[in-house]
């Protein structure tokens, strides 16, 4: 069976610890996230927003793509020499859709850096990355309920589950996700929904009206601060908000201009003025 | 403790044939090095794994090893799946005795047929459907016994059509007949009479045979118990015979075209009349201009059948893409007619296009510029297929959501 392609958000792929090796044949590797879904392979849809060359032949390629809620990492190996150029060929920012497999660094126990291995990349419009914001953001809430049905269950199974018409993978995956994450925190992924969608939703004139000076105020404080390396993202905010700018606003601008793709992150935790 | 250790002894020699005395030795040591009781009672199992009981089927849990059991074949299917790139032949069935039936995969070929009573000596059990699924790997011994035994009897189980799939028996069905006819079969040295259409429920529609003369009439409401499902020409078909009960019912049944999610296609390996919606993730390789023989319509390759020889080709347009909605993936073919309404072209033009650039790669990329990551809407039915479940479609369209309202609606739904 082919393994379907995940529409998942960046935060919730990120937030998994739990790697799932399935026993037998082909041995396949699976990211259980906290929301319970069983990932072997993604679909991502987002703005690409950096690439490097990485290894001594300089054929293999690694780039951030950046959706409403964080960054997807994703690779493109030396075996897909097509990929990799495609890669590289490519404007910064402009929307990509990538399909990739899980991948998995984990340097010493308990530390995971999960990134994603690229089979397919092409360009897209806004409309393919507003449509996979509400397959994400749809698919990422039957997870959210699902979860809480389960949680009202005295003895969770996906049988149980799948009754109240949940797919058996979903009603697995959910099961399995209360038992490893424990206190999963629905209601900050309900608000991560809730943003990417508001990216659909919000008229983005109505934005530049409200927070058009906040976003001079930040690109001109992360020019001054980026240097070679980028910005720390706690100075900009704490800049920000000696600048007179509300935090919440100063992280919201920020989301939004690297949504806008006029900043990015060069590497985790660091901002810079493309 | 000392009562614990007792009950581990008792337990382990309900799994294993050894002697009590030794099994308790060995035990008591591993507790002592200070390896815990679950442990130790695995490693001693493990230990005597060559002496491990005949079991029946209930009894088996899921990762067991070295399980010892006689069962009957009820069900065979030999399937295709690539293994670390390599293509290879498995069988999945299902098979049981008088106190349950199980799922269970055959790694190599065993020449198990159905009606089969077998001993299987070293075979180890996973996980399926929270299920103990039974393994036959490449260790395990199967012998096939002379003699018969009981299955399990069991109520009906009621499924929606949408949720048949192939290896399915005594199911419980309800439906409207949508076509009915009658047919000749030869089996064995007889002629059989049956009657063959399709079957249809709020959720889909399905091929059936009945084998005997249940008089049925287009139209007619019927809820069947005790049929099974084969696969037929690519799709799940569901069966009725003499040992199913059959009764007319009075109602009516509205038979609408749904969007079905894909992992349900996937496990039913197919269906007519299929209606699903997905992102094209792949356009495989063979899509564009291909060539075919005028005398048999097959493919040709440099303009040479395999059955005709050296012919002049007749151009064709068709597509093959990868379509995945996140829950499952199919392949779809899409035939000229379709292919140059999704693409907005006509083949003349490919293939002047093709001509200009000496190269009918061209048509390729194009059909990759204007077709990956679009969602598509498709109607079809699927066709013989071994890797990947692969519908011929009989319409398709690319979709274009409200994305304003949609996303709305989901808000509203957070909210609630």
């Amino acid at each position: 069976m082919r393994e379907p392609a995940w529409r998942i958000f960046a935060a919730e792929y990120n937030d998994s610890n739990h790697v799932i090796q399935a026993k037998g044949e082909r041995a396949t590797k699976y990211i259980l996230t906290p929301l319970g879904a069983i990932v072997n392979r993604l679909f991502i849809v987002g703005v690409l927003t950096d690439i490097e060359e990485i290894g001594v032949e300089g054929i293999r390629r690694r780039a951030r793509i950046s959706d409403p809620t964080g960054i997807h990492v994703v690779y493109a190996e030396a075996f897909k020499p097509e990929v990799a150029s495609m890669l590289a060929d490519m404007e910064i920012p402009s929307y990509i859709a990538v399909v990739g497999k899980v991948r998995v660094y984990e340097p010493e126990e308990g530390m995971l850096y999960l990134s994603a291995r690229t089979e397919m990349a092409k360009e897209v419009t806004i409309e393919t990355r507003n449509q996979w914001i509400i397959e994400a953001s749809r698919n990422t809430l039957m997870r959210i309920n699902a979860l809480k049905d389960a949680m009202n269950m005295e003895n969770p199974s996906a049988k149980h589950l799948k009754e109240l018409g949940y797919p058996y993978t979903i009603g697995k995956g959910v099961v399995e996700a209360l038992k490893v994450y424990k206190d999963v925190d629905l209601n900050h992924y309900e608000m991560l929904i809730r943003e990417a969608l508001s990216f659909i939703t919000s008229v983005p004139k109505e934005m530049k009206k409200d927070y058009g000076e906040a976003e001079e105020k930040l690109i001109s404080i992360i020019e001054k601060m980026q240097g070679e390396e980028g910005a720390l993202w706690e100075n900009v905010i704490e800049e920000g908000i000696k600048e007179g700018i509300e935090k919440e606003i100063v992280e919201e601008v920020i989301v939004a201009l690297m949504e806008k793709g006029t900043i990015y992150e060069p590497q985790l935790g660091r901002l810079k003025v493309v | 403790m000392e009562n614990n250790i007792e009950s581990a002894v008792d337990e382990i020699l309900e799994i294993i044939e050894a002697n009590r005395e030794e099994v308790e030795k060995d035990l008591r040591k591993f507790i002592e090095y200070g390896v815990p009781l679950e442990h130790a009672k695995k490693a001693v199992i493990n230990k005597y794994s060559g002496s491990a009981k005949e079991k029946k089927l209930k009894d088996v849990n899921i990762n067991e090893k070295n399980i010892i059991t006689v069962a009957k074949i009820i069900f065979i299917d030999e399937r295709e799946i690539e293994v670390r790139g390599e293509k290879r032949k498995i069988y999945r069935g299902w098979l049981g005795d008088e106190t349950a039936r199980l799922q269970f995969t055959a790694w190599k070929d065993f020449d198990l047929k159905e009606g089969d009573v077998i001993k299987i000596k070293n075979a180890s059990s996973s996980e399926w459907m929270e299920q103990p699924r039974l393994n036959l790997s490449e260790r395990t011994e199967v012998e096939k016994l002379d003699y018969d035994i009981e299955l399990i009897k069991r109520f009906p189980e009621r499924y929606n059509l949408v949720d048949l799939r192939p290896g399915l028996s005594n199911v419980e069905v309800r439906g409207k007949i949508m076509s009915i006819e009658e047919r000749e079969v030869s089996v064995g040295d007889d002629i059989k009479k049956v009657f063959s259409g399709i079957i249809a429920d709020e959720t889909a529609k399905v091929r059936f045979t009945a084998w005997k003369d249940f008089d049925l009439k287009e139209g007619d409401v019927i809820k069947i118990r005790g049929g099974y499902v084969r696969k037929w020409r690519g799709a799940p078909q569901l069966n009725f015979d003499e040992n199913a009960e059959l009764e007319k019912l009075d109602e009516e049944i509205l038979i609408e075209e749904k969007i079905v999610p894909l992992y349900k296609i996937v496990q039913a390996q197919g269906g007519i009349d299929l209606c699903f919606q997905g992102v094209i993730l792949e356009v495989r390789k063979d899509s564009g201009i291909i060539f075919r023989c005028p005398k048999c319509n097959k493919r040709i390759k440099e303009g040479i059948c395999d059955d005709d020889g050296e012919v002049d080709g007749n151009p064709d347009l068709r597509i093959k893409v990868l379509v995945d909605d996140g829950t499952g993936a199919v392949d779809v073919i899409l035939n000229r007619e379709i292919s140059e309404k999704l693409l907005n072209k006509n083949m003349d033009e490919f293939l002047n296009l093709a001509k200009e650039a000496m190269d009918y790669g061209i048509v390729y990329d194009e059909i990759v510029n204007s077709l990956l990551t679009k969602t598509i809407k498709v109607r079809g039915d699927s066709i013989q297929s071994d890797l990947i479940v692969t519908i011929s479609a009989k319409d398709a369209e690319i979709i274009k959501i409200d994305e304003k309202k949609e996303a709305e609606e989901l808000l509203m739904q957070l909210e609630g």
